[in-house]
């Protein structure tokens, strides 16, 4: 039972691409080609099941794929991100507002340390919020790889430099958010949720006539993207607040540079001016 | 946050001894179980026939009742009235009201739905009543789980109460400057959690820098496989149990879809 890295069997990414193969395969079957579930009447049948195993074994893949080439200092930065989601998305439900809230943290790595540290971030916080105050949590880890995932991407692009392009980006994370969470919603949890306000909005759209999986992906559009704007501006705004030293500690952030260019000090300056003129080059090279 | 980390129950009973791995086993087992097959009521029997029985044996059958109901009454009473009242699907109608119709299938599929959930819930809430969490752990990482993993989840339940002591802390230190705390409307209060909110949250993030120099200087990422300080036992009745579960919830599933039950 080693796992040093000359044994092992295949690469991390492997993983990660299977994890993602999973979950994909989890939505298609669920939304696109939809079984008869709902419409049964009896019960939920086996969507439910589906919705379970898929995204949570997918998950599971990405956390092992993504985990398993961290640098020390990404995998001490993990529990601190996960505790602010914890933290913030449990005052979120006590308080009763229609957000979550529990998205700060996984952005804040998906900023700091690309979109893979980002995805397994997101899953395990949920995890972890699920195996400790709130179980209800643990089915949705797999909408949290998409929130962190982005939150990478978005980072590379440079997305995250302006506040503007930087709410935009929540704004988009949040949609593709509410797709992602609508199948385990409405199948696992029947549109109700753990959040009075939410499932307000469900019932909503259940009168003015949606199915129960579009009520539960509706709501989540009139939420997410206000949720996520608010958790890319928190965590950026954070991150500019911190001494520049701490992020460009982390070579995913000082390589993209993904925070704007800083007047604090010379040094810093040169350093992202350098660090967006590789980052120029490099698109140069590609295009 | 009032709640703690940690619902553990001290105790000495068979379940308790259990390897954390088995008890997983049937959380997962019984999961499958109660999601897969068709029935209003085959839920509700896992949950008296092996759910309960394990509370009273565990001797916490008062707290485990307490957390569930805890967990569950809210989303009970969310769950039928959202269903219960505006159930999409056609339906034989029971009654009316404006735009809101209760039907017998809304009712059927709030039941089935919450039932699911109560043994889902049930079965996590007997699991962490009775395994501590850092037997949790270490019973994790003898089964394979990555050492990384394991830190970041002992980590992250090790760091929230402390984030509580530090967010007293800042609270009292700003009192001090002469921060008003128990006054003003929603607005003012919501400016307030800034001079709170920051100083935790920084403080926090810089707190990382050392202690990955501190974990690195211990052979933190080195590939090797550590060797375990508490060996949580484990036995070969327990490994054909987890074999035997896992086994017994899918067949649930083909006996249902074959037409058995």
């Amino acid at each position: 039972m080693t796992t040093s890295p000359e044994k092992r069997r295949y690469p991390p990414w492997l993983l990660i691409a299977a994890g993602a193969a999973i979950i994909l395969a989890t939505y298609f079957y669920l939304v696109v080609w939809q079984p008869e579930s709902l419409v049964g009447g009896a019960g939920v049948g086996p969507a439910a099941l589906v919705a379970l195993a898929g995204y949570l074994a997918g998950s599971a893949l990405i956390i092992a794929g993504a985990m398993s080439r961290m640098p020390t200092s990404t995998v001490t930065l993990l529990p601190i991100a996960i505790a602010i989601n914890i933290v913030a998305g449990q005052i979120n439900n006590m308080v009763g507002l229609p957000l979550y809230l529990d998205s700060i943290g996984t952005v804040l790595v998906g900023l700091l340390a690309g979109p893979a540290a980002g995805a397994a971030t997101g899953a395990l916080s949920n995890v972890i919020w699920g195996i400790s105050i709130s179980p209800a949590s643990l089915p949705f880890s797999t909408t949290q790889v998409g929130i962190g995932l982005l939150a990478g991407l978005f980072a590379r692009w440079g997305w995250t430099r302006r506040l503007v392009t930087c709410v935009a980006a929540g704004v988009i994370t949040g949609g593709v958010a509410a797709f992602i969470s609508g199948p385990i919603s409405a199948f696992v949890f029947g549109g109700a949720n753990a959040s009075a306000g939410r499932s307000a909005i469900v019932a909503l759209f259940q009168t003015l006539g949606l199915d129960t999986l579009g009520a539960a992906i509706a709501q989540g559009l009139t939420v997410d993207p206000l949720d996520k704007a608010i958790a890319f501006l928190i965590a950026v705004l954070i991150l500019r607040s911190l001494p520049s030293r701490f992020s460009t500690r982390f070579p995913f952030a000082r390589k993209h540079a993904v925070f704007a260019p800083r007047r604090a000090s010379a040094l810093a300056r040169t350093e992202t001016a350098d660090a967006t003129h590789q980052e120029d080059t490099l698109q140069g090279g590609r295009a | 946050m009032s709640q703690t980390l940690n619902f553990y129950d001290e105790g000495t009973t068979w379940i308790h001894r259990l390897n954390p791995v088995t008890k997983l086993v049937f959380v997962a087992a019984v999961t499958i179980a109660a999601f897969g097959v068709d029935s209003v009521w085959w839920p509700a029997l896992l949950f008296v026939v092996l759910e309960l029985p394990g509370a009273v044996i565990a001797r916490t059958a008062l707290r485990f009742c307490k957390l569930v109901l805890g967990f569950f009454g809210p989303f009970l009473v969310i769950l039928f009235l959202l269903q219960g009242l505006t159930y999409p699907d056609p339906g034989t109608v029971l009654a009316e009201f404006g735009p809101f119709a209760i039907k017998t299938e809304g009712l059927v599929f709030a039941g089935t739905t919450a039932l699911r959930l109560l043994v889902m819930v049930g079965a996590f809430i007997l699991l962490l009543l009775t395994t501590h969490p850092g037997t949790l752990m270490s019973g994790m990482q003898q089964a394979g789980l990555p050492p990384k993993i394991a830190y970041v989840i002992s980590a992250t339940m090790q760091i929230i109460p402390s984030f509580q002591a530090r967010a007293s802390a800042i609270m009292q230190a700003q009192q001090a400057r002469g921060m008003e705390t128990s006054s003003g409307g929603a607005l003012s209060r919501a400016r307030r959690l800034v001079p709170l909110m920051g100083p935790l949250l920084l403080g926090a993030l810089t707190d990382v820098e050392n202690r990955s120099i501190a974990m690195e200087s211990r052979a933190f990422g080195s590939p090797h496989h550590p060797t375990a300080y508490t060996v949580v036992s484990d036995s070969r009745t327990q490994q054909a149990a987890r074999w035997g579960m896992i086994l017994l919830g899918v067949s649930a599933i083909v006996l249902n879809t074959l037409g058995v039950f």
